[in-house]
């Protein structure tokens, strides 16, 4: 206890050398913003959110004038202190990617009143998940079901006109943790494959888990042997357990989030978060002075959700019907639902 | 280090003499391993085209709040403050990895039992939630610290009576604790209703102080006092080493420890119960690892989140046992090691663009070189040791035996 209390009293010397450093530096002509990323415990490289976050910031870096800096979260005890160490930097916009740091992000952004924050798929929340509604803060929120509708017709296009690997009539969807955003997707999915394809049977799987492949590939597996042959990973990390199970069995499967065309031949298509696009879109905001608290919502309307069509040939009269399908959805006249139908 | 060199050769010097050589001998191989790990990471860097000054200088920083670069405008006590934070649960879980190996036994499920002190810690808290702290707060501490104790004390049990090996059961409890997390919070009856996967609150009563006010008015260091998390677990960690050290070195139950490390086989000639020994030992070493979780939950957290499907606390106090030679000196600069490199990972990604995987790679290096023993050579003719080391068997066995061992007595 004495031995830390000395340290703390040795720091403060340096700390207001450091405060003294900086008050003394000439403000430039035109500002550079500075940006901080904290990404979940998905890391960079989870092929998803993590990613395409980071590709919003690079898109951002080169059409303004900002220092993006990233920082990997490695467990769920450095949300906190990545966050902290960004804002006690004052840095212009400190972006939280995923709901995973909804606590940790409302905890911050009340400390740092001045400092502007951006979550992902969350808010900035009290401990029961209560939106604080700090006025610095930016929700990034998506309408999963969206870009679950676009490949949920997909699906029952393909399952009705027999284009499937097994006459079954069954799909599936394997989500990680039944929590909100998850459940967007699998509603929209069920939602529009019920609608092309009535006689369809839908299973969901949760794995109660985001980054262990082997865990989805088991709930995979055993929706594989309940006759399904196209599989809808919603599980991030996780997920591409999926992707492989049903690449083994010779089945279909639908990748998340993020374009997931190479993590396995069978991905035949994947339902799409711009979360680049939202990023972006934050970014932009702050420097042209026009960021503001409260919730941005990204769907199918602004370009912020979508599908991609991956290893797969699409015959042309299925193609239209989608189209036909994100012509409704975007003008408003289809509207698919955020709970998952009974 | 110059003192103990320069009485090579000569005849036993003054007592100081001894335990200055003594120190400096014990302090060798952890301290080669660190300093092994950092070149070999060093040289990882450069040629992955880093530069591992400025990646080396963000770790100090982040982890130590020294050398910050005048540019980025880190806050070396905002930095201090995350690395106590950090190192606080090692500690506790690095005592329940070294006690067993000083009984000769692999306590691989310090994370099981920490997780088992976590949700009894966060069951009492939301249950009584509004009893005032006086009484809550101990409550929730020793009831994760009784749950770490059963959740070590069956492997104990099982090894002392029909001998199944504490390492294949230590290390299925922890999976056992880790879906136990996960249905008490994934739809299961912990669940707070809300749709995402935690607990709701603890009751205030069952918060651990902090050192500062949580008041984001204060301003302290240039920053709100809030940012500061350090809480007073850090003095029950503290108390939990020096209890540790007594508890091995001043009591008869340490001797016995320590006699069935050494050899079983003698200690129940010498009339140790050895079955109780070992039922004992896992007993506490449970307890300290049940009490870091729930000061994890009482101090940090206060609630259960799926940050605990991923927490490797548990899994690092192996490391902190093993680089700190099971003492609890060596525990304490393990763990602010080990707590360091957490804090500083982040802050050299952000400042030094290096990735903070590094980080896991430098604790890795730490571990293969202890657990290798290849510097054990930095012992003997350095140091003035005798050469009679015991022979290496099992690699990681003879550094327990070896930690296992009394200070050697001069004749």
């Amino acid at each position: 206890m004495g031995h830390s209390r000395l340290k703390f009293l040795g720091m403060v010397g340096l700390a207001l050398m450091l405060l003294a450093a900086c008050g003394s530096s000439p403000a430039p002509a035109s500002k550079t913003f500075k940006i901080g990323l904290v990404t979940d415990i998905g890391g960079l490289n989870d092929k998803s959110f993590n990613h395409l976050a980071d590709v919003g910031l690079e898109k951002a870096k080169t059409d303004f004038k900002i220092q993006g800096d990233v920082v990997e979260s490695k467990s769920g005890d450095d949300y906190v202190p990545n966050l902290t160490n960004f804002a006690s930097k004052k840095y212009d916009l400190v972006i939280g990617v995923g709901f995973l740091m909804q606590t940790a992000v409302g905890t911050v952004s009340g400390q740092f009143p001045n400092v502007n924050f951006a979550i992902i798929d969350g808010a900035g929340t009290d401990k029961d998940f209560n939106d604080l509604k700090h006025p610095n803060v930016e929700s990034l929120f998506f309408k999963e079901q969206d870009a679950g509708a676009m490949v949920g017709a997909l699906a029952g296009l393909l399952e009705k006109g027999g284009k499937s690997k097994k006459p079954g009539h069954v799909i599936s969807a394997v989500g990680g943790i039944s929590i909100p955003p998850v459940n967007h997707y699998i509603a929209g999915y069920k939602w529009a494959a019920t609608m092309e394809d009535p006689g369809i049977k839908v299973l969901v799987g949760y794995s109660n888990d985001f980054t262990d492949p082997a865990k989805c590939k088991n709930v995979a597996a055993n929706q594989i042997a309940s006759k399904s042959d196209i599989l809808f990973q919603v599980a991030g990390g996780c997920g591409l357990g999926v992707l492989q199970a049903a690449g083994q069995a010779g089945v279909y499967s639908i990748g998340v989030d993020a374009d997931q065309k190479d993590a396995d031949p069978s991905v035949i298509a994947s339902a799409l978060k711009k979360v680049d696009v939202a990023t972006y879109t934050a970014i932009q905001n702050v420097v042209n002075g026009k960021f503001q608290g409260g919730a941005l919502t990204f769907s199918i309307a602004n370009d912020g959700a979508g599908y991609a069509i991956d290893n797969l040939t699409v015959p042309a009269d299925i193609q239209t019907a989608l189209d036909d399908l994100k012509a409704k959805i975007k003008a408003g006249t289809l509207t698919p639902p955020a709970d998952i139908p009974a | 280090m110059a003192a103990s060199t320069a009485t090579i050769g000569r005849r036993p010097g003054p007592r100081w003499a001894s335990a200055a050589r003594r120190v400096a001998g014990g302090f060798a191989v952890p301290l080669g391993s660190v300093v092994f790990a950092f070149l070999v990471g060093g040289l990882i860097v450069a040629v992955t085209g880093g530069n591992p000054f400025a990646a080396y200088q963000g770790l100090l920083c982040g982890g130590l709040g020294i050398a910050c670069s005048t540019t980025t405008g880190e806050n070396p006590a905002l930095q201090i403050s995350t690395t106590i934070v950090f190192f606080t649960p090692l500690l506790m879980t690095g005592i329940a990895v070294a006690l067993p190996f000083r009984a000769g036994l692999f306590n691989i499920g310090a994370e099981g039992q920490l997780l088992a002190g976590s949700v009894a810690c966060t069951i009492i808290g939301i249950k009584f939630s509004n009893l005032p702290a006086p009484i809550l707060l101990p409550m929730v501490l020793l009831g994760g610290t009784l749950a770490g104790a059963v959740w070590a004390g069956v492997p104990g049990v099982l090894k002392a009576t029909i001998g199944a090996h504490e390492v294949v059961t230590t290390i299925m409890l922890n999976y056992i604790a880790q879906w136990l997390v996960r249905f008490l919070i994934v739809g299961g009856p912990l669940q707070a209703a809300n749709g995402f996967s935690a607990s709701s609150p603890i009751g205030a009563g069952a918060y651990l102080p902090l050192f500062l006010p949580n008041d984001n008015s204060l301003i302290i260091f240039g920053l709100p006092a809030g940012v500061y998390r350090v809480h007073t677990g850090l003095l029950i960690g503290l108390a939990a080493l020096v209890i540790f050290a007594i508890l091995l070195w001043r009591t008869s139950l340490g001797y016995e420890i320590r006699a069935v490390g050494q050899s079983p086989r003698a200690a129940r000639y010498g009339g140790i119960n050895v079955a109780r020994t070992i039922i004992v030992t896992m007993l506490i070493a449970g307890a300290f690892s049940g009490l870091a979780g729930a000061i994890q939950i009482a101090g940090v957290d206060h609630n259960l989140t799926d940050k605990y499907f991923n927490d490797t606390t548990g899994f690092d106090a192996i490391a902190v046992a093993l680089l700190g030679l099971g003492s609890a000196v060596g525990i304490l600069f393990a763990s602010i090691l080990f707590g360091a490199l957490h804090a500083g990972g982040s802050v050299m990604q952000a400042d030094a663009g290096i990735s903070s995987s590094l980080v896991q790679i430098l604790q890795a290096l730490i571990l293969f070189s202890i657990a290798a023993n290849f510097l054990r050579v930095l012992r003997l003719p350095v140091f003035g040791q005798r050469p009679s080391a015991p022979a290496p068997t099992a690699p990681a066995a003879a550094l327990m035996t070896e930690a296992a061992k009394a200070p050697p007595v001069e004749t």
